[in-house]
């Protein structure tokens, strides 16, 4: 049974359950709802809660351990006969898997049937040649001994779908009926209700975190592997960045983070005045009626794709840069630039700054500028000494988000800023950022297990440390002034 | 009520403030009618009335508060020293150095208790020196009876202060300017009793120095505090005199209404 249809049946059953629950409940009570502990409808939903969510989360584990535990299995099939020379258990177990999927699609094209599949099994060179009709290519010869090893793989993974929609359904029908049988006007329902809904909130924000965990796991892993292969001590203190796809880089995170420091910092010192200035005006001076429009209109800035920045940057603020400033001023004559990709980067900024300071302006209370105002002061006096000192940890707070939105920063410095790793204090030449290299070096056409490659991890866990160190002082700020004002 | 404090009551007859056919509007809210008051030097005049009645709104007219609300539009003439406060030439950010406000609930800055008196005399250029500067907070702390607790702790933040205290950091605040008359729109209505008790002795001895005017709701603190009282109900002025007189003697069934407690 197709993964689908089984939930189809499960929605369906759920459905039953709402509806077959409010009827029990009515005619418990011959139709009077005020009989009833709970209004009819939490019956209802209880028991649709019953038949549906155990069931959909058997569902979701058999799922997970299923693969492990088949692919374990199959593992323990593989002959270290199979595997050849350059290749590993990994690289086998792929092959198993991508025969088995192809043997799938050769029975759902119908050009073979289950008996031929068998057949086929021990006849790999008729097996691979029927595959790659199908557009299933196989890079080694298979020996038949793999090719039997991706047939029970293929074997106990239908089995298990077929164990699992079984499982499915009967603790399905077993929560639907359990909880139709416990249907009475005593059943406290709206309160069974309430607690299912608070689990499933749970549910939902420890998926949050735990993927957070899961990213932040991946980075350390595949970093280890960088750290293993190449030098920690060359990555943080060299100051060169040139891979060679032969081997023997220099990959010093210097040139790269000097470069990611420097277009962030010319984008905030464009976007933080004019976002502040501009929030100023919005919260303090503006009237209402042009707030109600001005407002929107800023934040359509940050509805902006961040490539159509970078076209920008690329076709209009770099040539405009070259032409005005740097070949003037003798300073190169590069259109990518640090200068171009910072200046773009500061206005795509310009409403995060902005849109946060401004509600942050706004929730200083009104009594602190009364107070102001009563003892004379003007009202950029009142803005300056008292409004600006009360909201400043917020706004520092929104200033510390927009950093860290302008180093995980990538298109516009690509487009902007161009590919070149260097350690310069000219901002008219052109230098990369962290993001750029890590896209570069896992696009590349290097080998997956090589340095080259695996010191992108170390750059993204390089680059989510800072940004991690960067939002921790945000909040720490923020907590520590926060109640000033209270 | 204290009888025999009403009678001692010294009353200067000089006019500070004055006001004549004061009308309010708040967009299309008539919200003070036709107010004629005389704010008497070195006096103070308590304002009372029901919620809503327009005391606050009048007193916010005294320091053209009502400037900084949009849809506040102000009619009338008010004089102060027999000049226009509401003429285009008078500039309403002088005007509340000379006429400072108190509020309802205390509002100091987040900044530290000496800067919160300091504020004022530093936008306003009054202080010469550091020194002079100091001996201002210091005096000004003195005279809202403030200086002995807080004279240790002058750097610590005014907001980390207790109800009362704040309110008299405020008080300090507002005499930091050396105003002429002192706005309070009832300054005990967020305190205990205790602190109340403090506040009103202090409006007492602010009295010897500048004409204070105080927006309450409570009866007794009017009749306390004040030597003129002014009874609103509905946006327009019902009664004012004497305090003694007022509380006593009402001429006005509306006045002795609200102050028997049938109106309110």
């Amino acid at each position: 049974m197709s993964l689908g249809l089984l939930l189809l049946l499960l929605i369906g059953l759920a459905g039953l359950g709402f509806v077959a629950g409010r009827q029990r409940a009515l005619a418990a009570v011959r139709g009077d709802a005020r009989d009833l502990h709970s209004l009819p409808a939490y019956y209802g939903q209880a028991v649709a809660l019953a038949a549906a969510v155990p069931a959909a989360l058997l569902m979701l584990v058999w799922l997970i351990v299923q693969p492990l535990a088949v692919e374990r299995s199959t593992l323990a099939l593989i002959l270290p006969e199979d595997i050849g020379a350059g290749s590993s258990r990994e690289l086998v177990m792929a092959d198993i898997r991508r025969i088995a999927e192809g043997m799938e699609v050769l029975v759902a094209s119908g050009t073979a049937n289950e008996g031929e599949i068998v057949a086929l099994a021990s006849q790999p060179e008729a097996l691979k040649a029927r595959l790659a009709e199908v557009n299933v290519a196989l890079a080694a010869p298979i020996s038949a001994h793999v090719a039997g090893a991706a047939l029970v793989y293929r074997q106990s993974m239908a089995t298990g779908q077929g164990a699992m929609a079984v499982a499915v359904l009967a603790l399905a029908v077993a929560g639907f009926l359990l909880a139709l049988w416990r249907v009475t006007p005593q059943f406290r329902a709206r309160n069974v209700v309430e607690r299912v809904m608070q689990v499933l909130l749970i549910a939902a924000s420890s998926i949050a975190i735990l993927t957070t965990a899961g990213i932040i796991f991946s980075l350390v892993f595949e970093s280890w592997h960088f750290f293993q292969l190449y030098p920690a001590r060359d990555f943080f203190l060299s100051l060169t960045w040139s891979p060679k796809f032969g081997g023997g880089s220099d990959l010093g995170l210097w040139p790269l983070l000097w470069g990611t420091l420097y277009v962030s910092a010319i984008a905030l010192l464009v976007a933080v005045p004019i976002g502040l200035m501009a929030a100023i005006y919005l919260s303090e001076y503006a009237s209402p009626a042009l707030r109600a429009v001005a407002k929107p209109a800023i934040e359509i800035l940050a509805g902006i794709p961040s490539i159509v920045y970078g076209l920008f940057a690329l076709m209009t603020v770099g040539p405009f840069l070259r032409d005005w400033f740097a070949q003037p001023m003798g300073l190169g004559d590069s259109s990518s630039s640090v200068m171009t990709a910072g200046v773009v980067m500061g206005i795509m900024l310009i409403p995060y700054v902005s849109s946060l300071s401004d509600d942050i302006i706004n929730a200083v209370p009104q009594a602190l500028r009364d107070g102001s105002y009563a003892i004379g002061a003007t009202q950029s006096e009142t803005i300056r000494q008292v409004v600006f000192p009360a909201a400043l940890p917020g706004i520092v707070g929104a200033i510390l988000m927009a950093a860290s939105r302008a180093i995980g920063e990538t298109m516009i410095v690509v487009l902007g800023a161009g590919a070149a790793a260097k350690l310069d204090l000219n901002p008219f030449e052109a230098m990369t950022t962290v993001t750029v290299k890590i896209v570069s070096q896992l696009t590349g056409d290097t080998e997956f297990a090589s340095p080259e490659t695996l010191v992108a991890f170390a750059l993204g866990l390089t680059l989510f440390v800072f940004t991690l160190g960067l939002n921790v002082l945000a909040l720490y700020i923020v907590r520590k002034y926060r109640e000033q004002y209270e | 009520m204290n009888d025999m404090r009403l009678t001692e009551r010294v009353v200067t007859e000089t006019a500070k403030m004055t006001a004549r056919g004061v009308q309010v509007h708040y967009g299309t809210n008539h919200a003070l009618k036709d107010v004629d008051v005389d704010i008497l030097d070195k006096t103070v005049t308590a304002f009372i009335g029901p919620s809503g009645c327009g005391k606050s709104t009048f007193l916010r007219c005294l320091n053209r508060m009502n400037d900084t609300v949009a849809s506040a539009r102000v009619t009338g003439r008010i004089e102060m020293d027999g000049q226009d406060i509401y003429d285009p030439r008078v500039d309403p950010v002088q005007l509340r150095a000379k006429v400072g406000m108190v509020f309802q609930k205390p509002n100091p800055f987040p900044k530290s208790i000496y800067e919160n008196v300091a504020y004022g005399p530093k936008i306003h250029g009054l202080a010469r020196s550091k020194a002079d500067l100091d001996e201002i907070v210091e005096t000004s702390l003195r005279k809202a009876a403030l200086w002995n607790e807080v004279k240790d702790r002058l750097t610590a933040p005014g907001t980390g202060l207790s109800g009362g205290q704040q309110q008299r950091l405020c008080i300090a605040r507002a005499v930091a300017t050396s105003p002429e008359v002192l706005l309070m729109d009832e300054p005990c209505s967020a305190l205990d009793p205790i602190a109340t008790a403090q506040v009103e002795e202090l409006i007492d001895e602010l009295r010897a120095q500048f004409s204070v005017v105080i927006v309450t709701h409570s009866m007794q603190q009017a009749a306390r505090v004040s030597q003129r009282t002014a009874f609103f109900h509905l946006g327009s002025l019902v009664e004012y005199g004497e305090t003694g007189h007022i509380f006593t003697n009402p001429t006005d069934p509306r006045t002795e209404a609200y102050i028997t407690g049938r109106i309110g």
